[in-house]
Protein backbone atom coordinates (compact mmCIF):
# COMPACT_ATOMS: atom_id res chain seq x y z
CA UNK A 1 0.00 0.00 0.00
CA UNK A 2 2.74 2.37 0.96
CA UNK A 3 4.92 1.20 -1.37
CA UNK A 4 1.68 1.85 -4.13
CA UNK A 5 1.73 5.45 -3.11
CA UNK A 6 5.47 6.26 -2.86
CA UNK A 7 5.25 4.78 -6.78
CA UNK A 8 2.79 7.29 -7.82
CA UNK A 9 4.40 10.28 -5.61
CA UNK A 10 8.04 10.02 -7.58
CA UNK A 11 5.83 9.38 -11.00
CA UNK A 12 4.00 12.49 -10.25
CA UNK A 13 6.94 14.23 -9.13
CA UNK A 14 9.19 13.28 -12.08
CA UNK A 15 6.46 14.65 -14.58
CA UNK A 16 6.23 17.72 -12.51
CA UNK A 17 9.97 18.44 -12.72
CA UNK A 18 9.97 17.60 -16.28
CA UNK A 19 7.50 20.47 -16.80
CA UNK A 20 9.47 22.70 -14.37
CA UNK A 21 12.11 22.40 -15.93
CA UNK A 22 11.06 23.28 -19.80
CA UNK A 23 11.56 26.67 -19.38
CA UNK A 24 15.10 26.40 -17.86
CA UNK A 25 15.33 30.08 -17.84
CA UNK A 26 12.36 30.25 -15.62
CA UNK A 27 13.66 27.76 -13.17
CA UNK A 28 16.63 29.11 -12.68
CA UNK A 29 14.83 32.67 -12.34
CA UNK A 30 12.61 31.02 -9.47
CA UNK A 31 15.05 29.10 -8.12
CA UNK A 32 17.81 32.64 -7.54
CA UNK A 33 14.45 34.42 -6.57
CA UNK A 34 13.57 32.14 -3.55
CA UNK A 35 17.78 32.16 -2.55
CA UNK A 36 17.61 35.93 -2.77
CA UNK A 37 14.28 36.40 -0.51
CA UNK A 38 16.30 34.12 2.41
CA UNK A 39 19.49 36.21 1.58
CA UNK A 40 17.39 39.56 1.97
CA UNK A 41 16.17 38.70 5.23
CA UNK A 42 19.04 37.06 6.59
CA UNK A 43 20.63 40.18 5.77
CA UNK A 44 17.79 42.30 7.28
CA UNK A 45 18.57 39.90 10.71
CA UNK A 46 21.98 40.56 11.15
CA UNK A 47 21.69 44.59 10.36
CA UNK A 48 19.15 44.25 13.54
CA UNK A 49 21.10 42.68 15.32
CA UNK A 50 24.63 43.86 14.59
CA UNK A 51 22.99 47.10 16.30
CA UNK A 52 20.65 45.67 19.48
CA UNK A 53 22.63 42.53 20.04
CA UNK A 54 19.82 40.14 21.30
CA UNK A 55 15.89 40.45 19.76
CA UNK A 56 13.63 39.67 22.21
CA UNK A 57 16.30 37.99 24.23
CA UNK A 58 17.91 36.01 21.96
CA UNK A 59 21.31 36.09 20.48
CA UNK A 60 21.92 36.18 16.81
CA UNK A 61 22.48 32.25 15.91
CA UNK A 62 19.47 31.89 18.01
CA UNK A 63 17.30 33.60 15.78
CA UNK A 64 19.26 32.54 12.89
CA UNK A 65 17.85 28.76 14.20
CA UNK A 66 14.40 30.08 14.35
CA UNK A 67 14.52 31.71 11.15
CA UNK A 68 16.47 28.57 9.27
CA UNK A 69 13.62 26.42 11.25
CA UNK A 70 10.84 28.31 9.51
CA UNK A 71 12.56 27.87 5.84
CA UNK A 72 13.18 24.51 6.38
CA UNK A 73 9.20 23.79 7.57
CA UNK A 74 7.70 26.30 5.01
CA UNK A 75 10.03 24.79 2.20
CA UNK A 76 9.63 21.05 2.74
CA UNK A 77 5.85 22.03 2.81
CA UNK A 78 5.36 23.35 -0.48
CA UNK A 79 8.16 20.73 -2.03
CA UNK A 80 5.54 18.45 -1.27
CA UNK A 81 1.96 19.76 -1.22
CA UNK A 82 2.62 22.07 -4.52
CA UNK A 83 -0.18 20.26 -5.82
CA UNK A 84 -2.48 22.26 -3.87
CA UNK A 85 -1.86 25.77 -5.68
CA UNK A 86 -3.25 24.22 -8.66
CA UNK A 87 -6.42 22.14 -7.23
CA UNK A 88 -8.45 25.00 -8.31
CA UNK A 89 -8.14 24.37 -11.63
CA UNK A 90 -9.29 21.12 -11.17
CA UNK A 91 -12.67 22.17 -8.95
CA UNK A 92 -13.45 24.88 -11.96
CA UNK A 93 -12.35 22.83 -14.80
CA UNK A 94 -14.03 19.52 -13.39
CA UNK A 95 -10.86 17.40 -13.81
CA UNK A 96 -11.00 16.23 -9.64
CA UNK A 97 -13.81 13.98 -11.39
CA UNK A 98 -11.14 11.80 -12.38
CA UNK A 99 -9.07 11.96 -9.27
CA UNK A 100 -12.35 10.94 -7.88
CA UNK A 101 -12.70 7.56 -10.15
CA UNK A 102 -9.14 6.33 -10.01
CA UNK A 103 -8.35 3.47 -7.27
CA UNK A 104 -6.41 5.87 -4.76
CA UNK A 105 -7.14 8.08 -2.60
CA UNK A 106 -8.26 11.28 -3.49
CA UNK A 107 -7.20 13.07 -0.96
CA UNK A 108 -3.59 11.87 -1.49
CA UNK A 109 -3.87 13.05 -5.62
CA UNK A 110 -4.88 16.53 -4.29
CA UNK A 111 -2.15 17.10 -1.63
CA UNK A 112 0.95 14.95 -3.03
CA UNK A 113 0.54 15.46 -6.74
CA UNK A 114 3.49 16.42 -8.33
CA UNK A 115 6.49 17.97 -5.71
CA UNK A 116 8.22 21.47 -6.26
CA UNK A 117 11.90 20.35 -7.40
CA UNK A 118 12.65 23.83 -7.75
CA UNK A 119 12.48 23.73 -3.65
CA UNK A 120 15.49 21.43 -3.30
CA UNK A 121 18.04 24.19 -3.18
CA UNK A 122 16.02 26.46 -0.28
CA UNK A 123 15.69 22.50 1.57
CA UNK A 124 19.52 22.29 0.94
CA UNK A 125 19.99 25.75 2.54
CA UNK A 126 17.45 26.31 5.57
CA UNK A 127 19.33 22.55 7.26
CA UNK A 128 22.67 23.95 6.50
CA UNK A 129 21.86 27.26 8.29
CA UNK A 130 19.99 25.06 10.82
CA UNK A 131 23.23 22.63 11.42
CA UNK A 132 25.15 26.12 11.68
CA UNK A 133 23.21 28.13 13.81
CA UNK A 134 23.06 24.18 16.81
CA UNK A 135 27.15 24.13 16.21
CA UNK A 136 27.58 27.88 16.61
CA UNK A 137 24.70 28.23 19.78
CA UNK A 138 26.33 24.57 21.20
CA UNK A 139 25.27 23.01 24.56
CA UNK A 140 22.66 21.33 22.67
CA UNK A 141 21.29 17.91 24.35
CA UNK A 142 20.51 15.11 22.66
CA UNK A 143 17.39 14.95 23.71
CA UNK A 144 16.58 18.79 22.42
CA UNK A 145 17.71 17.50 19.06
CA UNK A 146 14.90 14.62 19.19
CA UNK A 147 12.22 16.96 19.87
CA UNK A 148 13.78 19.13 18.28
CA UNK A 149 12.64 16.33 15.34
CA UNK A 150 9.93 15.31 16.70
CA UNK A 151 8.56 18.98 16.75
CA UNK A 152 9.29 19.55 12.71
CA UNK A 153 7.52 16.39 11.74
CA UNK A 154 4.59 17.82 13.97
CA UNK A 155 4.47 20.98 12.28
CA UNK A 156 4.85 19.29 9.24
CA UNK A 157 1.99 17.37 10.01
CA UNK A 158 -0.03 21.03 10.43
CA UNK A 159 0.95 22.38 7.55
CA UNK A 160 -0.80 19.04 6.19
CA UNK A 161 -4.08 19.75 7.93
CA UNK A 162 -3.93 23.57 6.77
CA UNK A 163 -3.93 22.63 3.29
CA UNK A 164 -6.83 20.05 3.57
CA UNK A 165 -8.84 22.46 5.11
CA UNK A 166 -7.94 24.90 1.73
CA UNK A 167 -8.56 21.90 -0.30
CA UNK A 168 -11.92 21.64 1.31
CA UNK A 169 -12.78 25.27 1.13
CA UNK A 170 -11.67 24.72 -2.73
CA UNK A 171 -14.14 22.37 -2.86
CA UNK A 172 -17.04 24.57 -1.37
CA UNK A 173 -16.27 27.86 -2.59
CA UNK A 174 -13.50 27.12 -5.86
CA UNK A 175 -11.80 29.66 -4.25
CA UNK A 176 -7.79 27.99 -3.39
CA UNK A 177 -5.47 31.16 -3.44
CA UNK A 178 -6.32 33.81 -1.61
CA UNK A 179 -6.93 30.91 1.49
CA UNK A 180 -3.56 29.19 0.22
CA UNK A 181 -1.83 32.93 0.55
CA UNK A 182 -3.68 33.52 3.75
CA UNK A 183 -1.76 30.56 5.37
CA UNK A 184 1.68 31.47 3.76
CA UNK A 185 1.31 34.88 5.05
CA UNK A 186 -0.06 33.78 8.93
CA UNK A 187 2.68 31.22 9.02
CA UNK A 188 5.52 34.39 7.46
CA UNK A 189 4.88 35.54 11.55
CA UNK A 190 6.51 32.61 12.44
CA UNK A 191 9.96 34.09 10.78
CA UNK A 192 10.81 34.95 14.18
CA UNK A 193 9.97 33.81 17.80
CA UNK A 194 6.72 34.77 18.42
CA UNK A 195 7.51 36.33 21.55
CA UNK A 196 7.74 39.55 19.73
CA UNK A 197 4.24 39.78 19.60
CA UNK A 198 2.55 41.11 22.50
CA UNK A 199 -0.96 39.47 23.93
CA UNK A 200 -3.32 39.03 23.01
CA UNK A 201 -1.81 38.28 19.45
CA UNK A 202 0.95 35.75 21.14
CA UNK A 203 -1.84 33.74 21.97
CA UNK A 204 -3.56 33.45 19.03
CA UNK A 205 -0.30 32.49 17.02
CA UNK A 206 0.15 29.64 19.65
CA UNK A 207 -3.03 28.35 19.92
CA UNK A 208 -6.25 29.50 17.48
CA UNK A 209 -3.64 29.88 14.16
CA UNK A 210 -1.29 27.47 15.34
CA UNK A 211 1.90 29.08 13.93
CA UNK A 212 4.02 29.62 17.02
CA UNK A 213 3.60 25.51 17.39
CA UNK A 214 4.74 25.25 14.33
CA UNK A 215 7.82 27.48 13.57
CA UNK A 216 8.54 28.49 17.65
CA UNK A 217 8.10 25.70 19.30
CA UNK A 218 11.01 23.41 17.87
CA UNK A 219 13.95 26.13 18.33
CA UNK A 220 12.60 26.81 21.66
CA UNK A 221 12.69 22.55 22.14
CA UNK A 222 16.27 22.33 20.72
CA UNK A 223 17.94 25.21 23.04
CA UNK A 224 15.85 23.83 25.69
CA UNK A 225 13.24 26.18 26.69
CA UNK A 226 10.06 24.21 26.19
CA UNK A 227 8.65 22.56 28.85
CA UNK A 228 7.18 19.45 28.02
CA UNK A 229 3.93 20.27 28.80
CA UNK A 230 4.27 22.64 25.87
CA UNK A 231 5.63 19.35 24.00
CA UNK A 232 2.47 17.71 24.69
CA UNK A 233 -0.15 20.59 23.83
CA UNK A 234 1.68 20.88 20.31
CA UNK A 235 1.22 16.75 19.52
CA UNK A 236 -2.14 17.06 20.79
CA UNK A 237 -3.52 20.41 18.83
CA UNK A 238 -1.91 18.74 15.37
CA UNK A 239 -3.43 15.10 15.89
CA UNK A 240 -7.22 17.41 17.08
CA UNK A 241 -6.41 19.31 13.67
CA UNK A 242 -6.00 16.24 11.52
CA UNK A 243 -9.23 14.77 13.12
CA UNK A 244 -11.18 17.46 12.14
CA UNK A 245 -9.51 18.57 8.86
CA UNK A 246 -10.26 14.38 7.63
CA UNK A 247 -14.11 14.79 8.73
CA UNK A 248 -14.35 18.24 6.91
CA UNK A 249 -12.66 16.27 3.85
CA UNK A 250 -15.10 14.10 3.85
CA UNK A 251 -18.06 16.42 4.52
CA UNK A 252 -16.48 18.69 1.61
CA UNK A 253 -16.29 15.63 -0.88
CA UNK A 254 -20.06 14.82 -0.14
CA UNK A 255 -20.70 18.12 -1.41
CA UNK A 256 -18.81 17.95 -4.78
CA UNK A 257 -21.09 18.95 -7.40
CA UNK A 258 -18.59 18.40 -10.46
CA UNK A 259 -20.48 21.70 -11.65
CA UNK A 260 -17.86 22.12 -14.77
CA UNK A 261 -17.10 18.57 -15.89
CA UNK B 1 -12.21 60.10 -21.48
CA UNK B 2 -15.59 58.92 -20.63
CA UNK B 3 -13.87 55.23 -21.66
CA UNK B 4 -11.33 55.21 -19.71
CA UNK B 5 -13.13 56.44 -16.28
CA UNK B 6 -15.93 53.49 -17.10
CA UNK B 7 -13.01 50.74 -17.57
CA UNK B 8 -12.11 52.29 -14.34
CA UNK B 9 -15.50 51.73 -12.77
CA UNK B 10 -15.58 48.38 -14.13
CA UNK B 11 -12.79 47.43 -12.35
CA UNK B 12 -13.99 48.67 -8.98
CA UNK B 13 -17.37 46.68 -9.68
CA UNK B 14 -15.13 43.67 -10.70
CA UNK B 15 -13.56 44.15 -7.17
CA UNK B 16 -17.00 43.82 -5.49
CA UNK B 17 -17.93 41.00 -7.58
CA UNK B 18 -15.08 38.82 -6.54
CA UNK B 19 -15.42 40.35 -2.45
CA UNK B 20 -14.11 37.03 -0.74
CA UNK B 21 -11.08 36.97 -3.27
CA UNK B 22 -10.52 40.80 -2.12
CA UNK B 23 -11.06 40.47 1.87
CA UNK B 24 -8.74 37.65 2.45
CA UNK B 25 -6.26 39.82 0.11
CA UNK B 26 -6.57 42.75 2.60
CA UNK B 27 -6.51 40.29 5.54
CA UNK B 28 -3.28 39.00 4.17
CA UNK B 29 -1.70 42.50 4.00
CA UNK B 30 -2.96 43.60 7.36
CA UNK B 31 -0.85 39.85 8.65
CA UNK B 32 2.07 41.22 6.48
CA UNK B 33 2.08 44.43 8.12
CA UNK B 34 1.37 43.59 11.78
CA UNK B 35 4.63 41.36 11.25
CA UNK B 36 6.44 43.96 10.46
CA UNK B 37 5.12 46.22 13.10
CA UNK B 38 5.63 44.17 15.96
CA UNK B 39 8.99 43.05 14.87
CA UNK B 40 10.02 46.96 15.33
CA UNK B 41 7.98 47.71 18.24
CA UNK B 42 10.10 44.80 19.88
CA UNK B 43 13.11 46.31 18.38
CA UNK B 44 12.95 49.77 19.26
CA UNK B 45 13.44 50.68 23.08
CA UNK B 46 10.55 52.47 24.25
CA UNK B 47 12.49 56.03 25.19
CA UNK B 48 15.24 55.40 22.90
CA UNK B 49 15.41 55.12 19.01
CA UNK B 50 17.22 52.70 16.60
CA UNK B 51 19.91 54.58 14.11
CA UNK B 52 17.93 57.67 14.64
CA UNK B 53 14.52 56.41 14.32
CA UNK B 54 12.14 57.00 17.44
CA UNK B 55 9.62 54.47 18.20
CA UNK B 56 6.72 56.68 16.90
CA UNK B 57 9.04 57.61 13.25
CA UNK B 58 9.58 54.03 12.99
CA UNK B 59 6.32 53.04 13.36
CA UNK B 60 4.94 55.81 11.28
CA UNK B 61 6.82 54.31 8.63
CA UNK B 62 5.62 50.93 9.14
CA UNK B 63 2.02 52.05 9.00
CA UNK B 64 2.65 54.56 6.03
CA UNK B 65 3.60 51.81 3.71
CA UNK B 66 0.88 50.19 3.93
CA UNK B 67 -0.99 53.11 2.76
CA UNK B 68 1.36 54.06 -0.26
CA UNK B 69 1.76 50.86 -1.15
CA UNK B 70 -2.06 50.89 -1.86
CA UNK B 71 -1.35 53.88 -3.81
CA UNK B 72 1.74 53.00 -5.27
CA UNK B 73 1.82 49.60 -5.40
CA UNK B 74 -1.77 47.73 -6.00
CA UNK B 75 -2.46 47.16 -9.55
CA UNK B 76 -4.29 44.92 -12.01
CA UNK B 77 -1.65 45.58 -14.91
CA UNK B 78 0.85 42.45 -13.60
CA UNK B 79 -2.31 40.87 -16.82
CA UNK B 80 -0.64 42.31 -19.80
CA UNK B 81 2.27 39.51 -20.28
CA UNK B 82 -0.60 36.67 -20.03
CA UNK B 83 -2.44 38.79 -22.25
CA UNK B 84 0.27 38.93 -24.97
CA UNK B 85 0.66 35.44 -24.63
CA UNK B 86 -2.51 34.45 -25.07
CA UNK B 87 -3.61 36.56 -27.73
CA UNK B 88 -6.08 38.40 -26.70
CA UNK B 89 -3.47 41.75 -27.33
CA UNK B 90 -4.89 41.45 -30.97
CA UNK B 91 -8.25 42.48 -29.21
CA UNK B 92 -6.97 45.62 -28.18
CA UNK B 93 -5.08 46.73 -31.27
CA UNK B 94 -8.56 46.79 -33.26
CA UNK B 95 -10.10 49.07 -31.01
CA UNK B 96 -9.69 52.85 -30.64
CA UNK B 97 -8.19 52.68 -27.62
CA UNK B 98 -4.89 53.46 -26.27
CA UNK B 99 -3.94 50.28 -24.44
CA UNK B 100 -1.39 51.60 -21.93
CA UNK B 101 -4.30 54.38 -20.57
CA UNK B 102 -6.66 51.29 -20.74
CA UNK B 103 -4.05 49.40 -18.23
CA UNK B 104 -3.76 52.36 -16.09
CA UNK B 105 -7.37 53.43 -16.20
CA UNK B 106 -8.05 49.46 -14.42
CA UNK B 107 -5.07 50.18 -11.95
CA UNK B 108 -6.39 53.12 -10.93
CA UNK B 109 -9.91 51.22 -10.52
CA UNK B 110 -8.15 48.47 -8.60
CA UNK B 111 -6.15 51.38 -6.37
CA UNK B 112 -9.07 53.06 -5.41
CA UNK B 113 -10.67 50.01 -3.68
CA UNK B 114 -7.11 49.29 -1.94
CA UNK B 115 -7.03 52.79 -0.59
CA UNK B 116 -10.06 53.01 0.93
CA UNK B 117 -9.21 49.54 2.50
CA UNK B 118 -5.87 50.73 3.52
CA UNK B 119 -7.45 54.01 5.44
CA UNK B 120 -9.91 51.41 6.86
CA UNK B 121 -7.64 49.09 8.10
CA UNK B 122 -5.14 51.82 9.75
CA UNK B 123 -7.98 53.38 11.09
CA UNK B 124 -9.33 50.10 13.10
CA UNK B 125 -5.40 49.33 13.89
CA UNK B 126 -5.03 52.64 15.40
CA UNK B 127 -8.29 51.81 17.55
CA UNK B 128 -7.10 48.95 18.53
CA UNK B 129 -3.12 49.01 19.16
CA UNK B 130 -2.77 52.80 19.68
CA UNK B 131 0.36 52.90 18.22
CA UNK B 132 2.53 55.99 19.12
CA UNK B 133 2.77 57.55 15.89
CA UNK B 134 3.96 60.92 14.33
CA UNK B 135 1.49 63.16 12.79
CA UNK B 136 2.75 65.55 9.84
CA UNK B 137 1.05 68.77 10.17
CA UNK B 138 3.21 70.86 7.25
CA UNK B 139 0.52 71.18 4.65
CA UNK B 140 3.43 71.55 2.33
CA UNK B 141 5.75 68.44 2.99
CA UNK B 142 2.22 66.48 2.76
CA UNK B 143 1.69 67.99 -0.62
CA UNK B 144 5.33 66.64 -1.96
CA UNK B 145 4.98 63.84 -0.10
CA UNK B 146 1.66 63.13 -1.96
CA UNK B 147 3.54 64.38 -5.50
CA UNK B 148 6.36 61.72 -4.80
CA UNK B 149 3.47 59.21 -4.77
CA UNK B 150 2.27 59.66 -7.55
CA UNK B 151 5.72 59.49 -9.52
CA UNK B 152 5.86 56.05 -7.39
CA UNK B 153 2.50 55.04 -8.84
CA UNK B 154 3.38 56.12 -12.17
CA UNK B 155 7.28 54.17 -11.89
CA UNK B 156 5.78 51.05 -10.46
CA UNK B 157 3.11 51.10 -13.59
CA UNK B 158 6.00 51.25 -16.08
CA UNK B 159 7.76 48.53 -14.24
CA UNK B 160 5.12 46.36 -14.70
CA UNK B 161 4.63 47.14 -18.39
CA UNK B 162 7.64 46.43 -19.01
CA UNK B 163 7.80 43.31 -17.31
CA UNK B 164 4.37 42.40 -19.15
CA UNK B 165 6.19 43.49 -22.50
CA UNK B 166 8.50 40.50 -22.12
CA UNK B 167 5.67 37.81 -23.25
CA UNK B 168 5.95 39.30 -26.93
CA UNK B 169 9.64 37.22 -26.61
CA UNK B 170 8.58 34.46 -23.90
CA UNK B 171 6.02 32.77 -22.06
CA UNK B 172 7.73 32.96 -18.78
CA UNK B 173 6.40 36.12 -17.13
CA UNK B 174 5.97 35.04 -13.71
CA UNK B 175 9.59 34.22 -12.97
CA UNK B 176 10.51 37.69 -14.11
CA UNK B 177 8.25 39.39 -12.22
CA UNK B 178 8.66 36.67 -9.48
CA UNK B 179 12.36 38.44 -8.74
CA UNK B 180 11.19 41.82 -9.84
CA UNK B 181 8.73 41.65 -6.61
CA UNK B 182 11.86 40.02 -3.98
CA UNK B 183 14.23 42.88 -4.94
CA UNK B 184 11.12 45.66 -4.87
CA UNK B 185 10.36 44.48 -1.41
CA UNK B 186 13.70 44.64 -0.59
CA UNK B 187 14.77 47.33 -1.63
CA UNK B 188 11.80 49.94 -2.15
CA UNK B 189 11.93 50.07 1.68
CA UNK B 190 8.72 47.94 2.83
CA UNK B 191 10.45 45.78 5.34
CA UNK B 192 12.60 48.99 6.87
CA UNK B 193 13.86 52.35 6.01
CA UNK B 194 16.68 52.10 3.81
CA UNK B 195 18.94 54.79 5.53
CA UNK B 196 19.49 52.36 8.34
CA UNK B 197 21.64 50.65 6.06
CA UNK B 198 25.32 51.07 5.68
CA UNK B 199 26.00 54.45 4.03
CA UNK B 200 27.63 53.39 0.67
CA UNK B 201 24.85 51.01 0.41
CA UNK B 202 22.43 53.48 1.21
CA UNK B 203 23.81 56.05 -1.55
CA UNK B 204 24.14 53.13 -4.01
CA UNK B 205 20.19 52.91 -3.69
CA UNK B 206 19.21 56.67 -3.69
CA UNK B 207 20.72 56.17 -6.91
CA UNK B 208 17.59 53.52 -8.46
CA UNK B 209 14.28 53.71 -9.25
CA UNK B 210 12.86 51.19 -5.86
CA UNK B 211 13.98 53.58 -3.21
CA UNK B 212 11.39 56.33 -4.62
CA UNK B 213 8.75 53.72 -4.83
CA UNK B 214 8.03 53.52 -1.18
CA UNK B 215 10.84 54.68 1.25
CA UNK B 216 10.84 58.41 -0.23
CA UNK B 217 7.31 59.18 -0.27
CA UNK B 218 7.94 58.23 3.48
CA UNK B 219 10.77 60.05 4.58
CA UNK B 220 8.93 63.23 2.88
CA UNK B 221 6.31 62.40 5.05
CA UNK B 222 8.26 61.90 8.28
CA UNK B 223 9.50 65.07 7.64
CA UNK B 224 13.57 63.74 8.27
CA UNK B 225 14.48 65.72 4.49
CA UNK B 226 15.74 68.88 2.93
CA UNK B 227 13.80 70.62 0.88
CA UNK B 228 16.98 70.21 -1.09
CA UNK B 229 17.08 66.79 -0.63
CA UNK B 230 13.09 66.33 -1.74
CA UNK B 231 13.87 68.33 -5.22
CA UNK B 232 16.96 65.76 -5.82
CA UNK B 233 14.73 62.88 -5.09
CA UNK B 234 11.64 63.87 -6.87
CA UNK B 235 14.14 64.80 -10.29
CA UNK B 236 15.91 61.54 -10.05
CA UNK B 237 12.68 59.66 -9.64
CA UNK B 238 11.14 61.69 -12.28
CA UNK B 239 14.33 60.85 -14.42
CA UNK B 240 13.85 56.97 -14.36
CA UNK B 241 9.93 57.40 -15.50
CA UNK B 242 10.95 59.15 -18.17
CA UNK B 243 13.93 56.15 -19.13
CA UNK B 244 11.87 53.34 -18.47
CA UNK B 245 8.96 55.19 -20.13
CA UNK B 246 11.20 55.78 -23.20
CA UNK B 247 12.03 51.96 -22.45
CA UNK B 248 8.76 50.67 -22.44
CA UNK B 249 7.58 52.85 -25.91
CA UNK B 250 10.93 51.03 -27.79
CA UNK B 251 9.85 47.21 -26.52
CA UNK B 252 6.39 47.86 -27.00
CA UNK B 253 7.22 48.74 -30.54
CA UNK B 254 9.66 46.02 -30.90
CA UNK B 255 6.72 43.96 -29.49
CA UNK B 256 3.95 44.40 -31.73
CA UNK B 257 6.59 43.87 -34.47
CA UNK B 258 7.35 40.85 -33.39
CA UNK B 259 3.63 39.64 -32.36
CA UNK B 260 1.85 36.83 -33.67
CA UNK B 261 -1.26 36.56 -31.98
CA UNK B 262 0.05 33.06 -31.05
CA UNK B 263 -3.22 31.37 -29.05
CA UNK B 264 -5.87 33.10 -30.63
Amino acid sequence: MVGKYLKIWWTMTRIASQIAFVSRFGAIIFILGKILRFAFFLLFLLLLISKTKVIVGYEIWQVILFFATFNLIDTVVQFFLREVYRFRSYVVSGDFDYFLIKPISPLFRSLFGGSDVLDISMLLISVGFVIMSIFKIGDISLSGVLVYLLLILNAFLIALTFHIFILVVGILTTEVDNTLWLYRDITQMGRLPIDIYKEPIRGILTFILPVGIMMTFPPKSLMGLLSIQSVMIALVVSTVLLYVSLKCWKFAISRYASASS
Amino acid sequence: MNKYLLVAKNTWYETVAYRFNFVMWRIRVVFQLLTVYFLWLAIIPENGDFLGYTKPLMLTYVLGTSLIASIALASRSYGIGDEINNGNLSNFLIKPINYFLYWFSKDMGDKAMNILFSVLELTMLFLLLHPPIFIQTNIFIIFLALISSVIALILYFLFNILLGLIGFWSPDVWAPRFIFIILLNFFAGSLFPLDILPKSVFYFLRALPFTYILYFPLKIYLGQLSQIEIYIGVFISAIWVLIIYWFVRIIWAKGIAAYTAYGR
